[in-house]
């Protein structure tokens, strides 16, 4: 096949040493498919990244005891039915009235590692608390009370008075407990209201068991996900009764439609601004070389062939193009999620095929119509005008 | 029969007869000179024997064929199997080497072959500069690959517009011996010229004046060679 | 000659030069449109974020803290209130036109007649109210809480007098423990008087206001006996992400310098917003909800970033398209420019020559792409958010230079080679 091997040896021919117009007709298909691969990515991705950002808002979802009552087991039995992956977090919640200095204050029990994950926006000033005897204050009880961090105080807590035989109440000493305050802690919320400590620590200072109030979890899902979950912790776990805070979710899914319908028309407004602009490059590569198609006809070219080894040639440019485009879309993409998300992005095998068809596609269609306005040309005019 | 035949064509441009009745004879083998001062049709004439146009009017018989009738994608054919062309400008491709410019035209016209580019290119004395590109060649030597060229496809006829227009005396004295070496052997040659010193040499000389044959000069002393000396 | 040789390109050689001019447009347009879109996004997506409800909120100075506190021990009431004459004053701040809804609050623990306790919330609904600038504004709970969904029923008409004092609306589960209906009637006593209510309708809020009741501004105040006495406002604001310097001004204003000062009010932080509210509230204390700023502050900045980039990106994709075009086009020029040379034109002519078209042809393209530009923003703008993309002036001088900047980049290499031509190459057809 000695035609093919002169057809690819002339194609080479002319991307290797045409090299300066080459690489300014690769350089724009290559950007036109960076462009392509690189908001595509974006555009899948900006749900589940936003949807990060989103978890800033705080819990998705409670669970709350079906009967008043929820224990740490049931609530960990809950956590099991979400896809580890999409659980930015939970914070189990236990309220106690508690007081200090005789004053009461509502105390809450809590796993300080689950709150940082499903409450991102406390703001506390010192430091968090974790077990023995370490505790968070908000900042209205702080100032009430006039507490600073790194101070001690005492916490009381009175136990549920008991009735001996007789009916009457038994007198019960109230249990204390020394903490150190660790931090205090802005929210702009309820929150400022009550002190925090570890569920150890309340267990030690109640001196019963009690129970969890209520759950906070985070998860990272779309909305329908979420619903779904719903169900199958309330069908599947017992005990639990799982529902979702529609201010959170309703919200979420709100804005985060509208953000994405923004990228998706920012991508298609882009890509085909940068799909006309390869074309009017191509269109120009090609009409520079009008003459040299008037000297091919004139050699005794049929129109067919010089269609053949002009589109080769634009399509092994497409092809080149995309390739590098679709390495060069997926660093930006990179890059960007890196930048702005601070989380790498996966990487799509299929943009690649998808990037390299659609570059070969543009350059192919953009160089066809001025391929055949030029196979028009009458060879003489061509070679004797100029 | 005549290799070539024109039989009283014209070519109108609007109100310009480009061609005027033009009737003319070339026998195989021959080496005819159509001469003329420029806007006396010399082109145009060029470019109807060359397939690249057709003629308003009359018949034009290429090897019996009247290829004035003949559809553009057949003179296409016509030109690839019966004319080799030479231009005043050269025209090669200016990213493909001296022997890639020749394959180019086997390409078209059959299957290339390197090994007999190379030939061509030898016979016109560029053997050594195969591989070099036209803009590393001198303009005598980019006409001798475009003579390697017109060759490659052992043409009826080279059909040669102004060749020396761009080359400088030593170039003109190669490329007029060339067209003797080929005249010897056996190659029609039809030479479109202003120059005529280079008109001279051909057997048979025909002036083109306002798109009519005015004259017809027989060169009695043709000898077949010329003799720098 | 100068100009007439120029006229001569222009016209003469109007098909390359317009497929130059279209190339630029398309740049200009794909520049103006995405900076107009980044410009604006950070508007359009904190408008967006409204649905999260308020981010300020403002209570009484005065045991502020403990007011909240006793409620939980003995549903008790502090002394200290904001007072209701004074809200229109939140519209009349310097940065009135950021707050874009706000609502008072007012609770009292009220007795069912079956001894259920239950909270009753004072608040507004679709408050109508003329501010002394002469503007009106309607704003409550109605928009301030847009993800309740109404179950049954109406939302309470706070324009229809007549009805609505003595109407309620009821949080669903409430609803269920007691089962009502519209229409039902029910009897709550307040520290200070029984009311008879007609329930209006039924929400799910998906919280724990779905054992409430909400109730009109002063129907509530009735209960309680706390006629122009508010507990708590709400106050939803358009923000700009804090920084290091407004965190560092909401501790304590009077640490920054005047020019920071100045910065800081001028900039509508959401530290500076209740740092002004406060002023016109009296014995206020104004503060963003951490919830709801701090995560518009990281949602803006990131979709603002994103923006950014996207439009960096893509005018670097203009640029390039641009420059690739003017460098083709101008070096086919080749032979003409030759030819000049060759009858005696100077470098400089030439440059200035083959320079002034490109800028006469990167006027048109340019001005045309901005408009078109413009067109795209505004398409994106109202098929995303349902509003117009504001144009900004910055945009024009922006494009402008990046157009200019970018066809002399990439005529720059074409003319580089045309000078250093030499004329009998080219006539010679090298």
């Amino acid at each position: 096949m000695k035609k093919r091997k002169m057809f690819i040896r002339m194609i080479t021919a002319s991307l290797m040493r045409r090299r300066s117009r080459m690489i300014v007709a690769l350089l724009s298909i290559a950007i036109g498919a960076t462009i392509l691969s690189g908001l595509v990515s974006i555009y899948y991705d900006v749900p589940r990244q936003m949807g990060a950002q989103f978890r800033n808002y705080g819990a998705n979802m409670i669970f709350t005891g079906e009967d008043g009552s929820l224990g740490l087991d049931e609530v960990i039995a809950g956590e099991k039915k979400i896809d580890p992956a999409e659980l930015v977090g939970a914070a189990p919640y236990r309220y106690e009235n508690v007081r200090i200095n005789d004053i009461p204050v509502v105390a809450a029990g809590t796993d300080p590692q689950g709150v940082q994950k499903t409450s991102p926006y406390w703001r506390v000033e010192g430091s968090w608390f974790s077990g023995g005897g370490e505790l968070l204050v908000g900042a209205s009880v702080a100032e009430s009370f006039r507490i600073k961090s790194g101070d001690v105080i005492d916490v009381s807590f009175t136990p549920a008075a008991q009735e001996d035989e007789s009916g009457e109440e038994e007198f019960v000493m109230d249990n204390f407990k020394t903490f150190t305050v660790m931090g205090i802690l802005q929210t702009g919320g309820s929150e400022e209201n009550y002190i925090y400590m570890s569920l150890d620590d309340l267990r030690e200072l109640t001196g019963t068991e009690g129970s969890i109030d209520v759950a906070e979890l985070s998860v990272s899902a779309g909305q329908e996900e979420l619903s779904a979950y719903i169900d199958a912790i309330n069908s599947g776990v017992k005990g639990v009764h799982a529902s979702l805070v529609k201010r959170v979710t309703a919200s979420e899914a709100t804005v985060l439609t509208k953000l994405q319908a923004l990228v998706l028309l920012v991508t298609i407004v882009v890509l085909a601004l940068t799909m006309i602009c390869v074309a009017t490059t191509m269109t120009a590569v090609v009409a520079e070389r009008r003459k040299e198609i008037g000297l091919r006809k004139a050699i005794g070219a049929s129109d067919k062939s010089i269609i053949q080894e002009f589109m080769g040639e634009s399509m092994l440019l497409g092809l080149l193009g995309g390739a590098l485009g679709s390495v060069l879309g997926y660093v930006f993409a990179q890059q960007v999620s890196i930048n702005v998300f601070s989380s790498s992005i996966s990487f799509r095998p299929v943009l690649v095929p998808v990037t390299v068809i659609a570059s070969i596609a543009v350059t192919g269609i953009s160089s066809l119509m001025p391929i055949r306005s030029a196979t028009d040309v009458d060879p003489a005019m061509v070679l004797k005008g100029e | 029969m005549s290799l070539l035949e024109l039989k009283n064509v014209y070519k109108i441009y609007g109100d310009l007869h480009a061609l005027d009745d033009v009737s003319l004879k070339v026998e195989k083998g021959e080496w005819v000179s159509i001469m003329g001062p420029s806007g006396s049709g010399k082109s145009t004439m060029m470019n109807i024997i060359g397939c690249m146009d057709k003629p308003s009017k009359g018949e034009v018989l290429l090897d019996g064929v009247d290829i004035s009738k003949e559809s553009k994608k057949n003179l296409t054919n016509i030109r690839r199997d019966k004319i080799g062309l030479i231009f005043q400008q050269f025209h090669l491709v200016n990213y493909l080497t001296a022997v890639e410019n020749v394959m180019l035209a086997q390409y078209y016209h059959s299957i290339p072959d390197e090994k007999e580019a190379l030939e061509a290119l030898e016979r016109v004395g560029l053997g050594d500069r195969a591989k070099h590109l036209p803009s590393q060649l001198s303009g005598g030597e980019q006409q001798r690959v475009c003579v390697a060229r017109a060759l490659i496809n052992y043409p009826e006829v080279i059909l040669a517009d102004e060749p020396t227009g761009n080359l400088d005396e030593a170039n003109e004295e190669i490329v007029v011996e060339l067209f003797h070496k080929l005249h010897n052997e056996g190659t029609t040659l039809i030479v479109v010229t202003h120059d005529p010193e280079v008109a001279e040499v051909a057997q048979r000389t025909l002036v083109l004046r306002s798109g009519k044959l005015s004259k017809e000069i027989v060169n009695e002393n043709f000898t077949g060679k010329i003799h720098f000396d | 000659m100068f100009f007439r040789m120029i006229r001569g390109t222009l016209f003469r050689q109007w098909k390359k030069m317009l497929m130059i001019a279209f190339t630029i447009a398309l740049g200009a347009s794909l520049a103006s449109a995405m900076l107009s879109v980044m410009l604006d996004v950070g508007d359009k997506v904190n408008q967006e974020l409204k649905t999260y409800g308020a981010n300020i909120t403002v209570v009484p100075k005065e045991n502020s803290v403990l007011s909240e506190l006793y409620e939980v021990e003995d549903g008790g009431v502090s002394g200290a209130y904001l007072r209701e004459d004074e809200l229109g004053k939140i519209k009349t701040i310097f940065w009135a036109f950021n707050i874009v809804d706000f609502a008072p609050f007012v609770n009292v623990d009220c007795t069912l007649e079956d001894g259920t306790e239950v909270q009753c919330v004072g608040s507004w609904f679709d408050h109508h109210m003329d501010l002394p600038t002469g503007e009106t504004l309607d704003a409550g709970v109605v928009s301030l809480r847009s993800w309740w969904e109404l179950e049954e029923g109406q939302w309470l008409d706070e324009q229809l007098l007549s009805d609505s004092a003595d109407a309620a609306m009821v949080g669903k589960d409430l609803a269920q423990k007691l089962d009502l209906k519209p229409g039902d009637t029910l009897r709550v006593s307040g520290p200070a008087a029984d009311r008879e209510l007609r329930v209006a309708g039924i929400y799910d809020a998906g919280g724990t206001e779905d054992m409430q009741i909400y109730l009109q501004l002063d129907t509530a105040q009735s209960l309680a006996d706390l006629e122009g006495c508010v507990d708590r406002i709400e106050v939803s604001a358009l923000t700009t992400p804090e920084n290091e310097l407004s965190e560092r001004a909401a501790k304590d204003p009077s640490s920054l310098t005047v020019a920071q000062m100045e910065t800081w009010t001028c900039t509508a932080y959401a530290s500076s917003i209740c740092y002004q509210i406060q002023q016109v509230i009296t014995d206020s204390v104004a503060a963003p909800v951490r919830q709801v700023a701090d995560s518009e502050g990281a949602i803006l900045s990131k979709t603002q970033l994103l923006m950014i980039l996207i439009t960096i990106l893509s005018l670097i994709g203009a640029a390039l398209g641009i420059c690739n075009l003017v460098t083709a086009s101008v070096m086919e020029r080749a032979q003409e420019i030759g030819l000049m040379k060759a009858l005696g034109a100077q470098n400089l002519s030439i440059a200035l020559l083959v320079l002034c078209e490109i800028a006469i042809t990167a006027v048109f393209g340019g001005v045309g792409g901005f408009f078109a530009g413009f067109g795209f923003a505004q398409l994106i703008g109202h098929t995303v958010f349902g509003s117009a993309i504001e144009m900004r002036p910055m945009v024009v001088p922006i494009v402008a230079v990046l157009v200019v900047i970018v066809t002399l980049i990439g005529s720059i290499p074409a003319i580089k080679m045309l000078l250093g031509l030499r004329p009998t190459e080219v006539l010679h057809g090298r």
